[in-house]
């Protein structure tokens, strides 16, 4: 899809709308945030009749042109990353827009600069994000030390393999399902060297990582502003994610029993 | 397990569990010291309230709203997008060990027991939805009519 060459959008004022909704939405935001955030920043551009419209998989942006005629854009958006720093600098860009009057060229260049911000951590961050997030909830559960330390290693382990699946593109629902597998499945073997680990708790420490948290609560959000649409698609989103991780906690169990020999 | 080994637990693993979360999902770094107390919040209201005898569900929903409340009136004060607080406030009290249990009974062919589990976890979605919600709802209340100069 990259080679075709892109028309230049008509003024900067759309081109800096659609990057706002754009970075918006593609980072993890709500729905009705990248709706409202359009619509002031249209009308703090001046423009008149700003509509928008967004569901979690598409951005429709319309103005009144220079002319009479609506000028409109049809943006198809994929979730990509969960980088919640990048919505918060879009929604900080938007509302200087509305206080400090910032011309659209102007904001068009800081958007450009958000969308290639890396987060506020590094890539390799993620695996001791990891192993602290299942550390802690290895303790919140109750394990004992060894349990924890074991839970954190797993999670870092499988933070390390979705970084390598994402970058062949895949990321979403394999991602959720290896994920699962291997979570379950590295201390249902391990316990076999040292009996004294508590699968269950580790299991259940190590897959804290990978709960749609985000998902679950964009979904409350927008259903709570009255989007249904997108409410909806969020949760179905934030439900799939969670049976696919469990149903990869499920193959592990059943592929342990394999191998001992047990039968399914 | 004594109730002052519980609470230590609580607290630093909520803490540390959420501040980890919190990096994953790339929260702004000023932002998380104050993410991670709401959800120790989130989940002291939770086992506060199962301790005095509430059950499970309404702990999850206290739980979850107080975290709600403390999470919109934070972003308002450090004028930051409010949706980094509230993945903070839920996510200590997410059914992960609910989901797993679920699935490991339903893979026992012990359809009962899992269905049991699955249906718990859903209960306890829906009263994080609702402790979100009514978080929202409050704390829109409490601007509107306190805060009518700034809106």
């Amino acid at each position: 899809m990259n080679h075709i060459p892109e028309r230049a959008p008509e003024s900067p004022c759309m081109e800096a709308l659609q990057l706002v909704g754009r970075i918006i939405m593609e980072n993890g935001g709500e729905t009705y945030r990248a709706e409202e955030t359009v619509t002031r920043m249209g009308n703090s551009f001046g423009l008149e009749d700003v509509e928008s419209f967004a569901v979690p998989s598409g951005l429709f942006i319309s103005y009144r042109g220079q002319d009479g005629n609506p000028v409109t854009s049809v943006k198809r958006v994929r979730r990509l990353h969960r980088n919640l720093s990048r919505v918060d600098e879009a929604n900080r860009i938007s509302r200087s827009v509305e206080t400090d009057g910032m011309t659209p060229e102007e904001a068009v260049v800081k958007l450009r600069e958000v969308e290639s911000m890396p987060g506020s951590f590094r890539g390799w961050w993620s695996l001791p994000a990891a192993f602290l997030c299942a550390c802690g909830f290895a303790a919140l559960f109750g394990a004992g030390w060894l349990s924890i330390a074991v839970a954190g290693a797993v999670a870092a382990v499988v933070q390390a393999m979705e970084m390598g699946i994402a970058r062949f593109r895949n990321f979403g629902l394999t991602a959720s399902v290896l994920g699962g597998l291997f979570t379950a499945l590295l201390p249902n073997l391990l316990v076999l060297a040292v009996p004294s680990l508590q699968t269950e708790l580790v299991v259940a420490g190590a897959i804290m990582p990978l709960v749609p948290g985000l998902a679950m609560t964009n979904a409350v959000q927008d259903s709570m502003r009255g989007d249904m649409l997108s409410g909806l698609s969020h949760g179905v989103q934030a439900i799939l994610t969670a049976f696919l991780i469990a149903g990869g906690a499920l193959l592990a169990v059943a592929l342990k029993r394999v191998l001992m020999g047990g039968g399914l | 397990m004594p109730w002052w080994e519980e609470l230590l637990r609580a607290v630093l693993g909520a803490f540390v569990g959420t501040v980890g979360f919190a990096m994953l999902v790339h929260v702004p770094r000023r932002a998380i010291p104050v993410s991670g107390l709401i959800a120790v919040l989130s989940y002291l209201v939770y086992w506060g309230a199962l301790r005095i005898g509430l059950s499970d569900p309404t702990s999850i929903f206290l739980g979850s709203f107080f975290g709600s409340l403390a999470g919109h009136q934070s972003a308002r004060k450090m004028k930051i997008i409010g949706t980094v607080f509230l993945v903070s406030a839920i996510v200590p009290v997410v059914p992960g060990l609910g989901l797993y249990r679920m699935m490991a009974f339903l893979g026992q062919n012990r359809i009962t027991d899992g269905a049991n589990m699955g249906i718990r976890a859903m209960i306890t979605i829906g009263m994080i939805a609702l402790g979100l919600g009514a978080g929202a709802m409050i704390s829109r209340i409490i601007r509107s009519r306190f805060c009518s100069k700034n809106p």
